[in-house]
């Protein structure tokens, strides 16, 4: 009885999959089973990359309402992030002392209100002052970075271009990493500056917001925990630098691999903390103008890029864990892989590649499960949930909506950050990849319910199997039938062609397969 | 406030006057800079001011293809990621037509006349299925297969595929090679045209039943009046100025690159209307000028980056100009307006008795 | 008289206009307060404004002494200010049991009130595990009102309750309500002039933005006048 009211209520939808499945069946006889396997897998792949920038540009678009159009750029930055940690672990490392001694400062917010409450400033002088210490801070910390020693890639140089060391990476050799030039370099002088930008940037920007949050704090030791601690790590960083750089480019590459991921996804989280905070925030109350701001960052995002890296295109080598291609490869078996370290394997008499159609599924499948588990079960998610419905309710319950809209942004940043990481190894790293895989995911929400969760999984494999399909049968061609024609798609066609399946589907359903009526 | 004649109706727009009356002294007063004299400047005589003609031509058509924008979007709220489309329909129907057809020129603006409204009504008949969000999404699929149908290697004999349309052979007397001050003076008058059309359609019923359903659609149904018809009044009229912006952009570029059928081509609309500001017709021209000079200044003088400054801009923009130009001068105008006041009560006494009650 | 609650001279725009124009409210401590008033007088943007949701540009809010106005929404409902919107608000998506866990301020709240809450609303307990979507208009406003009492909130704002629901409902409601009200302060926005007659101690009028009268409701029910002129038909 329930199941046939299921039914009837759900028929359109229920039509729509069947003919899907349908087509998919069809598709899947057109090929030998072995490029069936294939596809099948290369799909999983690609949507699993999707999967992961929609997943947090849903989540964010679902609580937040914004439509952040520098999702694919982040993805893109978190890719190249990871190369960096990968490929030249010695320039995060040069980057530690600097960025933590930068950040020290911030980490007395509570001290730096309750200083501003009690220095009392004329009503003019208080507008003005912030101001004009903010420049003096950019300026000291301008002079400090300029001059500070960080071993780095170049651009220009084509021998020391991002493109020759991932290159010589691939073919397994041991990249020159040149000590630092230290001379014309004072450390305490530049320690001495970078503390005290930041000392005075923080406070310049606590006097500014000092205005609107009138609260007494009491300050202990406790406040100046987090300064002191960031500025012995930043010390010690300076301290024992070639011993970290060293002990980093002596680790095994699956262990670097993993602290890449885990760097690229930390950093994700920072990126996307700090936009909210400071860009998104301000303007909750002007939607429209969200989309400029975020187009805008995302084009700056590019050109960052480009300027750091490069415009060429390169590719992050795979850990060795993906790389093997000696005795015993192609394995035959998941066991076989285990122990010869083959980057590719035999599936049903397709040739698969390890890294890219099986582990990039895995963690997508396994990235699926973490972030469904923390919406149902966790109070967080909870939190969002009932967010995404109604903000001002969850507000009124005395819920810090601000930290949660922080939070979900931060961690949607850093799931596409993740995503970016690990497509580096597979698909390349480009100037342009980011905009592609923003495309794929806005289809993909499209088509599964643009805040729905479930439905950003099942649009992101839909787009990820029918791009893959199609491009096979480009090689293969479909013959249609009662016809001597062989059709060929042509390139343009595999994105047309699932903006054509979004079309369709918002055609039919409008809130897309699994969205939710208004 | 009765006894206002309609000619006084433009009053507001002084500033919209003032800028057309700049606009047709710019040719000859730039020919002045370049030692050329205004006879010179007549007779195409003068480079300096041939290329800044040129450049206020690509802005005449950049200011037409926002406002068409502003028209759905700023007025009527129908938020359409396929814009580019009716624009691309424009400038390939019309270089196709002239140049594999042997159309006239007359007969080339019929075909988009009616292409426009074909376009519009495509876009209109997907409006009473999906709204918001989903209507521009759909919208940027349909635009999306025009693109590839115009990258498609299939037709590249008349589209030239992702090389761009191009071999368009101009009518002698609009041609932007040698009568280029013509072509400048059609362009701004088609644009003066198109403005006060714009003007006067805002300003009727439809225009503000169209401001109604962008306010409250629910709202407006139950008023009576069925919004889908005026949707679509409005999307016709956008299509076909945005239709002529493309003809314009086919006449005057010698190559009509692809790009104008993506993604990208609705973007630069929408960031025209948002520097602009949204829903302000002075808005969509500010913005056009903006941004074309932004643009062309950045990429002569930084070069590569620029869209690195061009996006910052943007952020800047958003920050500190919170809704556009024109926006926010009406805003921060009633401030101004409101201190003048402030300023005349000093001297004046008058005021008490107003205040007093 | 100790007043937990008082409301001074607010002023409040929403966008350009201005909605309140000099509310003063003062809710003694211990009783129901009913906020009276046409439709569109302001009532509901009143307990807007306490709460922060639509924040007031000019005037005083005091709650148990302190001032809140200027506060953020989030803050000033942590000082135990639970509210009860006019649409209920109840979150679609999750169970009746989230919903209510989700009003915790601290752990083990939901723990300790869940006897107090289904001795109210005993309907509530069997429908635990149905989620939001599910539920009946009364079965919203009575989880609404539970969800308002899950924390421990010394002051209930509560919207319009017997909007929408049968008789028989608006009784039982009215009886919550009375029995609640022993535990904590109420001001309840009722256009129902029977229900709110029947529950409040007290009445503010708030007329076109501003409060022209306040009182006991003891003498309010007698001044057919009052009633007329700024309710309307009683």
């Amino acid at each position: 009885m329930k199941l046939s009211a299921y039914f009837r209520k759900n028929l359109t939808l229920i039509i729509v999959l069947a003919v899907l499945s349908g087509l998919f069946i069809a598709a899947a006889n057109g090929m030998e089973s072995k490029d069936f396997v294939i596809t099948l897998l290369r799909g999983l792949s690609v949507g699993s990359l999707t999967f992961l920038v929609a997943s947090g540009f849903s989540l964010i678009f679902g609580l937040l309402d914004v439509l952040n159009l520098a999702h694919g750029t982040l993805f893109m930055i978190g890719a190249y992030i990871g190369w960096t940690v990968y490929v030249r672990p010695d320039t995060l490392v040069d980057l530690l002392t600097p960025l933590a001694l930068l950040l020290s400062g911030f980490m007395l917010g509570d001290v730096w209100i309750a200083l501003s409450n009690r220095i009392l400033f004329g009503k003019r002088l208080k507008r003005i002052l912030p101001w004009v210490g903010i420049f003096i801070s950019a300026l000291i910390l301008f002079s400090v970075l300029k001059q500070y020693p960080i071993a780095i890639w170049k651009v220009a140089n084509y021998a020391q271009s991002p493109v020759s060391i991932s290159y010589l990476a691939s073919q397994g050799q041991n990249i020159l990493m040149p000590p630092v030039d230290m001379a014309g370099f004072s450390p305490l002088l530049g320690f001495a500056g970078l503390i005290a930008g930041s000392l005075l940037l923080a406070f310049c920007l606590a006097v500014m917001k000092a205005g609107k949050q009138a609260a007494t704090i009491c300050i202990t030791w406790r406040n100046f925990s987090g300064f002191v601690v960031l500025l012995l790590a930043g010390i010690l960083f300076f301290v024992f630098n070639n011993a970290l750089t060293d002990f980093l480019a002596n680790l095994n590459s699956n262990w670097l691999f993993l602290v890449a991921v885990l760097v690229a996804v930390a950093s994700g989280i920072g990126l996307g903390a700090l936009m909210e905070t400071t860009l998104i925030r301000p303007l909750y109350i002007r939607p429209i103008y969200q989309l400029m701001l975020t187009l805008g960052l995302s084009a700056i995002g590019i050109e960052v890029v480009r300027a750091i890296w490069g415009r060429p295109e390169f590719t992050m080598p795979r850990p060795e864990l993906f790389a093997g291609t000696g005795e015993g490869c192609p394995a035959t078996s998941l066991a076989d892989w285990w122990q010869y370290h083959c980057s590719t394997m035999l599936v049903m008499d397709g040739r698969i590649r390890v890294f890219n159609e099986i582990l990039i599924p895995v963690i997508g499948i396994i990235v699926l499960v973490a972030v469904w588990m923390l919406l149902q079960r966790s109070r967080l998610g909870m939190v969002i949930r009932a967010g995404v419905q109604d903000r001002e309710m969850v507000e009124a319950l005395g819920i810090n909506v601000r930290r949660v809209f922080t939070l979900v942004f931060a961690l949607g940043v850093g799931l596409a950050a993740l995503g970016g990481v690990l497509a580096a190894p597979s698909i390349g790293l480009s100037n342009l990849m980011g905009e592609s895989f923003l495309l794929n995911a806005l289809i993909a929400l499209a088509i599964g319910g643009l805040t729905s969760y479930p439905g950003a999984a099942l649009g992101s494999l839909l787009v990820g199997l029918l791009q893959q399909f199609i491009i096979k049968y480009g090689q293969i061609g479909i013959p249609i039938p009662f016809m001597d024609v062989i059709f060929k798609p042509s390139p343009p066609i595999v994105p047309a062609s699932t903006i054509l399946l979004m079309v369709i589907i918002l055609l039919i359903l409008p809130n897309g397969l699994l969205g939710k009526k208004e | 406030m009765a006894n206002h004649k309609p000619f006084f109706a433009l009053k507001p727009d002084r500033g919209m006057l003032i800028a057309l009356l700049v606009f047709i002294l710019l040719p000859f007063v730039i020919g002045l800079f370049d030692g050329a004299s205004p006879a010179q400047v007549w007779m195409n005589g003068s480079g300096q001011s041939k290329f800044i003609q040129g450049l206020a031509i690509e802005i005449f058509i950049l200011a037409l293809y926002a406002l068409s924008y502003d028209l759905i979007f700023g007025f009527t709220g129908l938020l359409s990621f396929g814009h580019s489309m009716f624009f691309a329909v424009g400038a390939y129907l019309t270089g196709i037509l002239l140049k594999n057809f042997g159309f006239s020129l007359a007969a080339t603006f019929g075909m988009i006349f009616v292409a426009s409204i074909l376009q519009a009504l495509l876009f209109g008949m997907v409006l009473p299925r999906v709204k918001g969000i989903t209507f521009a999404l759909v919208t940027l699929g349909m635009a999306s297969v025009f693109h590839v149908l115009v990258l498609s290697t299939e037709l590249g004999k008349f589209t030239g595929s992702d090389v761009g349309l191009q071999g368009v052979v101009v009518p002698d007397f609009i041609s932007p090679a040698t009568e280029r001050l013509r072509l400048y003076f059609i362009t701004l008058t088609i644009l003066v045209v198109v403005f006060m059309l714009y003007k006067r359609f805002v300003n009727s019923t439809t225009g503000r039943v169209c401001t109604a359903i962008r306010e409250n659609e629910g709202r407006a149904l139950m008023l009576g009046y069925n919004t889908f018809y005026f949707k679509l009044a409005a999307l016709m009229l956008s299509s076909l100025t945005a239709a002529l912006a493309g003809m314009m952009h086919s006449i005057y570029q010698p190559i009509v690159s692809p790009n104008v059928a993506g993604l990208g081509f609705t973007v630069t609309a929408l960031l025209i209307i948002l520097i602009g500001g949204v829903g302000t017709l002075n808005g969509a021209i500010i913005g056009a000028v903006a941004y074309r000079l932004l643009d062309y200044g950045l990429r002569r003088y930084i070069g590569e980056s620029a869209s690195f400054i061009n996006g910052a801009v943007y952020v800047l923009i958003v920050l500190f100009l919170p809704f556009g130009i024109v926006g926010t001068w009406r805003m921060k105008s009633l401030q101004i307006n409101q201190g003048w006041k402030r300023l005349l009560g000093m001297f004046t006494n008058s005021q008490d008795k107003s205040d007093g009650a | 008289m100790d007043y937990i609650l008082d409301v001074q001279d607010i002023h409040t725009f929403i966008g350009q206009y201005h909605i309140l124009q000099g509310v003063s409210v003062r809710v003694p401590r211990g009783s129901i307060t009913a906020l009276l008033g046409r439709n569109g007088a302001g009532k509901t943007t009143t307990l807007k404004s306490i709460l922060g949701l639509t924040p007031p540009r000019q005037g005083k809010i005091m709650f148990e002494g302190n001032e809140i106005q200027g506060m953020l929404s989030f803050n000033i409902a942590s000082l135990g200010i639970g509210f009860v919107p006019e649409n209920r608000s109840i979150f679609r998506d999750l169970s009746v049991e989230e919903n209510l866990k989700i009003a915790e301020r601290k752990k083990g709240d939901y723990a300790g009130k869940k006897g107090f809450i289904f001795t109210l609303f005993p309907d509530l307990k069997r429908l635990i595990n149905l989620s939001g979507i599910n539920l009946s208009g009364g079965q919203q406003q009575m989880l609404a009102i539970a969800r308002a009492l899950v924390a421990d909130n010394c002051l209930l704002l509560i919207d319009e309750p017997s909007e929408g629901l049968a008789p028989v409902l608006i009784e039982q409601l009215m009886k919550a309500i009375q029995q609640l009200s022993a535990y904590s302060t109420v001001v309840l926005v009722e256009q129902n002039f029977l229900v709110a007659s029947q529950l409040a101690e007290y009445y503010v009028i708030i007329e076109e933005g501003r409060s022209v009268k306040e009182g006991k409701m003891k003498d309010l029910t007698n001044d057919k006048a009052t009633i007329q002129h700024y309710l309307g038909a009683a």
